[in-house]
C-alpha cells in the first residue's frame, strides 16, 4: 500500500479512536485525501461554545509537504481571513515537520484561537480591530461564533431594536451611535458600515479620525 | 605562491586569510589548484580595452573549490569534512567569520549550524578556549571511526545507522506508520525514521523546494543532514546530483567573484575577480560562461546581457527612465500643449480654440498659441498664425518642450535599434534563404556564401552597441567629449545601416562576386567601427573623460 494512503488512513482511524481530544475528522467523499476536520472553540475565549469546521486537503507529497487547511466556518480572528478562512500558521508553512499529524495540526489550530498573533496577521482589518480595542474585538468574535459557529446566544447583547441592522454593526465591531451619526448625513447604511470598518473607527481610534475624513471616504466610495 | 596559470584560490580572500593558510600545513593549499581551469584560460593574447579577464568554471571546478575550503576548515578545526561543510554553509562560506565565531564559541557554532542538538550545547561553556579545542578532538575521531560506540555517542556520531534494528525489532516509523521497514536512519538528535521516509523527504526538499539545507524531520528539530547522510538516504542518483548542484549554487551565490550562468539549465560558473564594485564605474564586465557562445551576460548587473559600452549604473538608469517615461512622454508630446504664460500642460479635450488656462486664467488660441485678445472679433477662427505675439508664444512653448524632445530623440533611436535587433530572427531566416538561393544561382559553395551570415551577426552585434550608445549619450554632458562620442556613434550607425541595406536588398546573380566583395569589406569596416566605439568609450571611462549631466549612483 502506498505510504501516503496508509498514513492518512491510520491518522483518520487514530482520530476516531481518540475520544479525549474532541477532534473529529470526516471524509468528504470516497477519497481519504479530502477531509473535514472539526473541533470546539477553546474555553475562556470568545470562540467558546462554537463548533469549527476546517477543510483539509492532503497534497501528493504529504507528509513531506504540509497539509492544506482552511476554515469552513467563518471565524473572526487576526490570523484567519474573515473572507476566505485562510490560515496564517507557521506549521502549515515552513515550520511543518513530517511527524506532525492531522490531529496535532488541528489541535494547533485550536490553540491558535486561544492565542492570536496580531503582529503577523492574515486579516489586517481584524488585527487592527484587535490592537485598538480588544474588548470590542472580543465582542465581535463572540458574535461571529454565535451566528456562524453555533455558539450560545447572549441575552444581554441587545440595546436591541432593529435586529437585522444591529447584526451588521456588531459584526463589524462598530458602535451603533457612530453608524447612525453618519447615516444621518444621508449616506447608505451599508456603505457607512463598510467605510467605518475599513477606517477602523473603533475605540480610541475614533478620537483620532476626523469626521471630515470619514465623509471624504464616504464620498469616494 | 602559484604560477599564473593555476587557479589561485588566495585571490578570493582578503589578506587576513593568508594567516589561516599559514596555520595550516601546505598540503591543502596545493590541492586547491585546479588543473581543469588552466585550459580555460588561454591568457587571451591581446585583450581589448573593453574586455575583462575572467575564467569559466564547470560545476566540477566549483565543487573542487568548495572541497578546498572544506578541507581547509576541516584541517583547522580538526573536524570531519562533512561537519566543516555544514559549518561553512551556515557561515555563508565566509571562512574568516566562521573561524572567528568558532574560536569564540565552538559549541554555539555547532548548534547554530545544525550539527549538534542544543541541549548538549551548555557543556564546555566554562572551559577555556584551549580545552574546548580538546573537547572537539574526540568528536572528530569518533566520527571517523563511525560505528565504534564511544561514550559520547549521541553527540559525536555523525549518523546512526541501525540496520536491521536489534533492540526494538518492532520499529514503527512515526511518519509512514510502517512496521515492516528494516532500515532506519537518524541524525545525532536520534529522531529515528525509516529510510524510505528520509528518501521521500529529501527528494521532496531537493526537487520541489530546491533546498540544500535538509533539516531533521523531527518537530522543531533544527539539525541539518550532512552530505554523507543525504547520500545514504537517497536511492535516486539524479536527486543526489541535483542536491550537489544546489550546494554549488549556494556556494557561488555567496562568493562575490563568482557568478552562476543565468541561462536556463546551464551549470557553468564564471569567475571574474576584477569585477569589483568600484571597477563597475569604469568597466563593463561582459563575460561568457563557456558552455555556449550565446551564454554571455554582464557580471556586474542583470540589466541586459550586453550593455556595452555604457556602464551598469547608467544602463540601469536609462532603462528605468524608458520604462517610466517613454509612453507618458510620447502621449504628452502628441496630445498636449503648454500654456504660453504659466507652462502648465494642457490637454484639449473638446470645444473651440479659445482656451482659458485653468491655472493662470490666461486666454489664448489653441491653434497659434498667441493671446486671444489679438484675435479681436474673428471668434473661433484663427487667421493670425504669423502674428509676432503668436510666434513668440510658440517659441516659448518649443523651449519648454525641448527637454522632452531631447529625451524622445534618444529614446526613438534606442527603440529603433532594439526593434531591429528583435527582428533578427527573421533576418537570419531571410538570409538563410538567400544563401541557399545564391548557391543555386551562382557557382559559390556553402562555405563561400557564409559571408552573409557573418554580416548579419555583425549587424546585430553593432545594433546592441548602438542601442546603448543612445542610452549613454542621453546622460552625457554637452561638450567636445560628447561630440567625439557622437561622431563615433554616427560613423558606426552609418556603416551599420549601409551594411544592413546591402544584405537586405535583392541580389542579382550576375554581380554576386562584387556583392560578396562589397559585403565582406563592409562587414570588416563595421567591425572596425564597432571596435572603435567600444575601445574609445572604455578608454574614456578609464581616463574619466565622460561627464554625466545627472548624478550617477555608485560614482562620486
Amino acid at each position: 500500500m502506498d505510504a501516503r494512503l496508509r498514513r492518512v488512513n491510520k491518522e483518520i482511524a487514530d482520530c476516531k479512536n481518540d475520544k479525549q481530544s474532541n477532534i473529529s475528522i470526516e471524509l468528504v467523499d470516497s477519497s481519504p485525501f479530502h477531509l473535514i476536520g472539526a473541533f470546539d472553540g477553546p474555553e475562556g475565549t470568545p470562540y467558546e461554545g462554537g463548533h469549527f469546521q476546517v477543510d483539509i486537503s492532503i497534497p501528493d507529497s504529504y507528509p513531506f509537504q504540509p497539509v492544506k487547511m482552511k476554515f469552513i466556518t467563518k471565524v473572526y480572528h487576526p490570523n484567519i481571513s474573515s473572507a476566505s478562512g485562510a490560515i496564517c500558521l507557521d506549521i502549515l508553512k515552513d515550520a511543518w515537520s513530517p511527524v506532525l499529524t492531522l490531529k496535532s495540526t488541528l489541535i494547533s489550530l485550536q490553540s491558535l484561537l486561544c492565542s492570536p498573533e496580531p503582529r503577523d496577521p492574515q486579516d489586517a482589518e481584524v488585527a487592527k480591530h484587535y490592537m485598538t480595542s480588544k474588548s470590542s474585538f472580543e465582542e465581535t468574535a463572540r458574535y461571529w461564533t454565535q451566528i456562524y459557529a453555533g455558539g450560545p446566544g447572549k441575552e444581554d447583547m441587545g440595546k436591541a431594536c432593529d435586529e437585522g441592522l444591529r447584526d451588521e454593526v456588531v459584526m463589524a465591531g462598530l458602535d451603533r451611535a457612530h453608524v447612525d451619526q453618519f447615516e444621518a448625513l444621508g449616506f447608505e447604511r451599508s456603505k457607512v458600515i463598510d467605510v467605518l470598518r475599513r477606517m477602523n473607527y473603533r475605540g480610541a481610534n475614533v478620537a483620532q479620525i476626523n469626521d471630515d475624513r470619514v465623509v471624504e471616504e464616504l464620498l469616494k466610495s | 605562491m602559484s604560477s599564473n596559470d593555476e587557479y589561485s584560490d588566495n585571490e578570493y580572500y582578503d589578506e587576513e586569510d593568508e594567516d589561516v593558510y599559514d596555520m595550516e600545513d601546505d598540503g591543502s593549499a596545493s590541492e586547491m589548484e585546479l588543473d581543469g581551469t588552466a585550459d580555460y584560460d588561454p591568457s587571451r593574447p591581446s585583450r581589448k580595452l573593453y574586455e575583462v579577464d575572467y575564467d569559466t568554471l564547470t560545476q566540477e571546478d566549483v565543487g573542487r573549490l568548495m572541497i578546498a575550503d572544506v578541507e581547509n576548515i576541516s584541517g583547522i578545526f580538526g573536524v570531519d569534512p562533512d561537519i566543516a561543510s555544514l559549518m561553512l554553509r551556515w557561515a555563508d562560506w565566509n571562512k574568516e567569520k566562521l573561524i572567528e565565531k568558532y574560536m569564540d564559541n565552538a559549541n554555539a557554532v555547532s548548534v547554530a549550524a545544525g550539527i549538534s542538538p542544543p541541549e548538549k550545547a551548555p557543556e564546555g561553556r566554562s572551559q577555556s578556549s584551549s580545552s574546548r579545542q580538546n573537547a572537539l578532538g574526540p568528536r572528530r575521531s569518533s566520527a571517523r571511526r563511525g560505528a565504534q560506540d564511544s561514550v559520547k555517542s549521541g553527540k559525536t556520531k555523525l549518523m546512526e545507522r541501525i540496520s536491521p534494528p536489534i533492540e526494538d525489532a518492532k520499529f514503527v516509523c512515526p511518519i509512514c506508520f510502517d512496521d515492516t521497514q528494516t532500515e532506519t536512519l537518524a541524525l545525532p538528535c536520534e529522531h529515528k525514521f525509516c529510510k524510505s521516509c528520509w528518501d521521500a523527504y529529501i527528494t521532496s526538499k531537493v526537487r520541489t523546494e530546491a533546498e540544500s539545507r535538509i533539516a531533521c524531520m523531527g518537530e522543531g528539530c533544527s539539525l541539518i543532514a550532512p552530505d554523507q547522510f543525504v547520500r545514504s538516504a537517497l536511492e535516486d542518483s539524479e536527486t543526489w546530483e541535483r542536491f550537489q548542484e544546489l550546494l554549488v549554487r549556494h556556494f557561488v551565490s555567496e562568493m562575490p567573484n563568482l557568478k552562476y550562468c543565468p541561462y536556463p539549465s546551464c551549470t557553468h560558473t564564471v569567475s571574474c575577480p576584477s569585477a569589483t564594485k568600484s571597477s563597475l564605474a569604469t568597466t563593463v564586465p561582459i563575460v561568457n560562461c563557456g558552455a555556449s557562445t550565446t551564454h554571455s551576460f554582464c557580471f556586474g548587473c542583470n540589466v541586459d546581457s550586453d550593455h556595452r559600452p555604457v556602464i551598469c549604473a547608467v544602463a540601469k538608469m536609462w532603462l528605468q527612465k524608458c520604462r517610466d517615461d517613454s509612453e507618458t512622454a510620447n502621449w504628452i508630446k502628441s496630445n498636449t500643449k503648454e500654456c504660453s504664460k504659466c507652462q502648465s500642460t494642457i490637454e484639449k479635450n473638446g470645444g473651440c480654440n479659445h482656451m482659458t488656462c485653468k491655472k493662470c486664467k490666461y486666454e489664448f488660441c489653441w491653434v497659434c498659441m498667441g493671446p486671444w485678445s489679438e484675435h479681436g472679433t474673428s471668434w473661433y477662427n484663427c487667421n493670425r498664425y504669423d502674428e509676432k505675439a503668436s510666434v513668440d508664444a510658440r517659441d516659448a512653448q518649443s523651449k519648454s518642450r525641448a527637454s522632452l524632445e531631447r529625451y524622445l530623440h534618444y529614446y526613438n533611436r534606442w527603440a529603433n535599434h532594439e526593434q531591429s535587433k528583435k527582428l533578427s530572427v527573421e533576418l537570419y531566416a531571410k538570409t538563410e534563404k538567400k544563401m541557399e538561393e545564391m548557391q543555386v544561382t551562382s557557382e559559390l559553395s556553402w562555405i563561400e556564401v557564409q559571408f552573409m551570415k557573418k554580416a548579419v551577426d555583425e549587424v546585430i552585434k553593432c545594433r546592441t552597441t548602438l542601442m546603448w550608445t543612445y542610452g549613454m549619450a542621453y546622460y552625457l554632458e554637452r561638450g567636445n567629449e560628447k561630440e567625439l562620442f557622437e561622431d563615433n556613434q554616427r560613423d558606426l550607425e552609418r556603416a551599420v545601416e549601409d551594411l544592413s541595406e546591402l544584405i537586405e536588398s535583392p541580389f542579382d546573380p550576375e554581380v554576386i562576386k562584387t556583392l560578396r566583395q562589397k559585403v565582406t569589406d563592409k562587414t570588416v569596416y563595421v567591425q572596425k567601427r564597432n571596435e572603435i566605439v567600444l575601445e574609445d568609450t572604455a578608454k574614456g571611462f578609464q581616463e574619466g573623460r565622460w561627464i554625466w549631466n545627472v548624478p550617477v549612483a555608485g560614482l562620486d
